[in-house]
């Protein structure tokens, strides 16, 4: 199978900025990436640069075999950042040229732009315009716009900010499908759960750099776990006996329950029986590392000085703040 | 290709159905019948009958009697009817007057109002002139009311011994009398005071009139085909029609390219269109959309212009042929301005700060206005036929020349076609650059040497 996207030592600057750092990159067909990093980490340069909205200083961008996205554009779904509608069109006006705008064959049909508003729970704003609508349902409006012509490649740039949680689900579900089709989805976010739930791979961007690129698994097995969630049976309990274990670095209190930290090395399933053994528990839980840990490790291990870890991990979880054209 | 089509009739419908774009085009011809039918009607009423008193003082004695023979209802009711029948003979002498003169015929009536009522008073000289200027104030009405004083000069009939010229008179008027009977006075006053210095000399009033009248004569134009009368206001007229005919189609559809291209801009869908189609895609097909609304504008008001020369019988005054070259001129003038629109659009994020940027475009459209008058006056001189090559105005000054009395030689016409081309080729050029680069842009509004930079760039 050949590869959907690859990046080839691209890079990007604006003005003095460099936006993307000599990046390479494969996407395989049938994978579901995931951008994530920050905002105005270069996600979105990187992005258009896929579509031939922006073009590279250097490097080679090849996608689905062709030199440029320009000339595979009818096969390939991109849903922006910056998206918007016409304001005075209707919605089924706006579907049908959408999918006329994409179709090699620049037809459109009635019926397959009623099945997808049906889907989303839309049916009945087919004749409202596009302006008397809801922000989340223009946002999935522009994801229908961005799937209706059956595209093999959908990337879709921060495809879930501004939904609220019921949405957002729904929309996740209809990004999943796509995938299960075959379609090759790359998508990129700055919430780092988003990408945790739906992503098979990862590709973390800070400050123009790759900093990561792999598999969820393999991140997650890389990454080790070394930390226990620890709450005593008895509210209170004195659990200075755990700190002598062999495999136990130190215990540090958050809140009602104890982050227990384990030597490098040790095996977290014998530490666990230890840990039961020593002290009585009403919960013990082996704390998996969310991307969000190992996002924040790699930026302090990489030795960025001077990094507000606090402002890093709010960026990180923070959906209210749209990211800027970068 | 395809996909240029489908945004150029998107473009094309969505700004041709709307309310705001059928109203806008036919209100304005709706307006002119309005106006050529309901104007004579709402001017045929009928302005109040003026009367009141015209107080004289006059030392020479010789002046009273002939003003109230002028001002007598009947001379003045006299007087009027031979104007109006000048003034239809004038009217159809000029195309399709002969229409307007039998429409106008009542307006004309109504300008000059009722024949006013004035009763002529002599003063003698004992009166008090400060007294009989008051009587001029005040607002009452009816015969018993003063509308104006003369007082006639000393020297008016005679002159003093060594002067050269003659005296005259003075005229104190009421508040607010209508003009007309101002003007009626004076010329009342001068023929009356005419009158009375010939009859001082042994001339004869009847022989002087004959040998100072010269009539205005009009002018006839010798072609191949014939003789015509010339025709100046059509002279002047047609170029003027051709030009605004271009002016204004070019610029509905430049204007409409702009306001839709800051629409796409600001509520970004402009990224969402770019997922299916190229920068240079979409800017084609939004220009030949409104391009395609510039034509329905022209075609409507050449159509109307066709159909108003028709039915009036004066199609053969028309060289058909011009309508072609209209075609042709508008299609260069259009995509050059649809160019610049197209640019400054893409390049901004609202359209109040289109406006500094539109300033230059606007100012080059009003050259051809101000190049109107000395164009087609002098359609062959020099500085026509350099105009008529220079872009963006070449266009409009050929037009001008091509519709003037003397049309260029067809080698000009057919240079200012290729570097019309040429300049079309150019602002397509700049504004693709622009357009790729700005669509995308947001923020602090560019000057244009952010654009030539965003040129260099792309």
């Amino acid at each position: 199978m050949s590869d959907a996207i690859t990046l080839n030592g691209v890079t990007k600057t604006f003005g003095t900025k460099v936006a993307v750092r000599d990046l390479d990159l494969v996407v395989p067909t049938g994978a579901i990436y995931g951008f994530i990093g920050p905002n105005g980490a270069g996600k979105t340069t990187t992005i258009r640069m896929i579509m031939s909205i922006l073009f590279p200083d250097c490097g080679q961008i090849s996608v689905l075999g062709h030199e440029s996205a320009l000339e595979a554009k009818d096969r390939i779904g991109y849903l922006p950042e910056e998206r918007g509608l016409y304001k005075k069109m209707k919605v089924g006006a706006f579907l049908m040229y959408m999918e006329r705008l994409k179709r090699d064959s620049g037809t459109s049909s009635r019926s397959r732009v009623r099945g997808w508003l049906e889907k989303v729970g839309l049916a009945d704003v087919e004749n409202k315009k596009c302006e008397e609508l809801s922000k989340g349902m223009q946002q999935k409006i522009q994801f229908i716009a961005t799937v209706i012509h059956e595209p093999e490649l959908l990337i879709l740039d921060e495809p879930f900010s501004g939904l609220d949680p019921v949405n957002m689900r729904l929309l996740r579900d209809l990004v999943l499908e796509q995938g299960r089709k075959g379609s090759t989805v790359i998508f990129s976010t700055h919430v780092m759960d988003q990408a945790e739930q739906i992503c098979d791979h990862i590709v973390m961007i800070n400050d123009g750099d790759k900093v990561l690129d792999d598999n969820l698994d393999d991140i997650r097995r890389r990454f080790d776990p070394r930390t226990i969630l620890f709450e005593s049976l008895e509210i209170g309990a004195d659990v200075t006996p755990l700190e002598s274990l062999p495999s136990v670095e130190g215990i540090t209190r958050k809140g009602a329950h104890h982050e227990i930290s384990l030597k490098a090395g040790s095996d977290p399933g014998q530490a666990i029986r230890e840990i039961v053994n020593a002290a009585p528990a009403s919960r013990v839980e082996l704390h998996r590392p969310t991307l969000e840990d190992i996002f924040v490790q790699i930026v302090t291990e990489g030795g960025t000085a001077g990094v507000d870890l606090d402002n890093l991990r709010a960026g990180l979880r923070n959906d209210a703040a749209a990211g800027g054209a970068s | 290709m395809k996909k240029v089509l489908h945004v150029a009739i998107r473009e094309f419908l969505s700004t041709v159905l709307t309310k705001g774009f059928i109203i806008g085009v036919l209100v304005t011809p709706a307006l002119i019948s309005f106006m050529v039918i309901m104007m004579p009607m709402l001017m045929n009423e009928e302005p109040p009958r003026i009367e009141g008193e015209v107080a004289v003082l006059d030392p020479t004695g010789e002046v009273v009697q002939g003003l109230a023979e002028y001002l007598k209802p009947e001379a003045i009711a006299e007087r009027r009817s031979e104007t109006q029948a000048k003034a239809k003979e004038v009217m159809e002498q000029i195309p399709g007057g002969a229409a307007n003169a039998a429409m106008a015929q009542p307006s004309l009536d109504a300008l000059l109002g009722e024949v006013p009522d004035l009763d002529i008073v002599r003063l003698d000289s004992g009166h008090d002139l400060e007294t009989e200027k008051d009587r001029l104030i005040g607002d009452e009405t009816g015969p018993e009311s003063r509308l104006a004083l003369i007082t006639v000069h000393q020297d008016a009939v005679e002159r003093t011994e060594g002067e050269e010229v003659f005296g005259s008179y003075d005229l104190f008027v009421r508040e607010k009398l209508d003009d007309r009977i101002i003007d009626e006075i004076r010329r009342g006053m001068r023929t009356t005071l005419v009158d009375a210095r010939i009859r001082q000399t042994d001339l004869d009033r009847a022989t002087i009139e004959a040998l100072t009248h010269v009539p205005r004569i009009s002018s006839t134009t010798v072609t191949e085909k014939g003789e015509k009368e010339t025709n100046e206001v059509l002279n002047m007229l047609l170029p003027a029609g051709f030009m605004i005919l271009l002016l204004i189609s070019v610029m509905t559809g430049g204007q409409y390219l702009l306001t839709t291209t800051v629409e796409e801009k600001s509520s970004r869908v402009v990224e969402v269109l770019l997922s299916a189609v190229s920068p240079m895609q979409l800017m084609t097909g939004k220009i030949l959309g409104q391009m395609g609304v510039g034509l329905v504008i022209l075609a409507l008001y050449a159509g109307m212009g066709v159909a108003g020369l028709i039915s009036f019988a004066m199609l053969g005054l028309l060289d058909l042929s011009l309508l072609f070259y209209l075609l042709i001129f508008y299609v260069i003038a259009y995509f050059v301005m649809a160019s610049m629109m197209a640019a400054i659009g893409a390049a901004v994020n609202e359209m109040r700060e289109a406006q500094t940027l539109m300033t230059p475009v606007m100012v080059t459209l009003m050259i051809p206005w101000m190049l109107w008058l000395p164009i087609t006056r002098n359609p062959n001189s020099l500085f026509a036929t350099i105009t008529s090559f220079i872009p963006p105005i070449n266009t409009f000054v050929m037009l001008l020349r091509m519709t003037s009395t003397s049309p260029p030689p067809m080698w000009q016409v057919w240079v200012t076609i290729a570097i019309g081309l040429l300049s079309v080729w150019g602002a397509l050029w700049f504004a693709a650059k622009v357009f790729r680069v700005g669509l995308l842009m947001f923020g602090k509004p560019p000057n244009f040497a952010t654009l030539i930079k965003w040129v260099k760039m792309a």
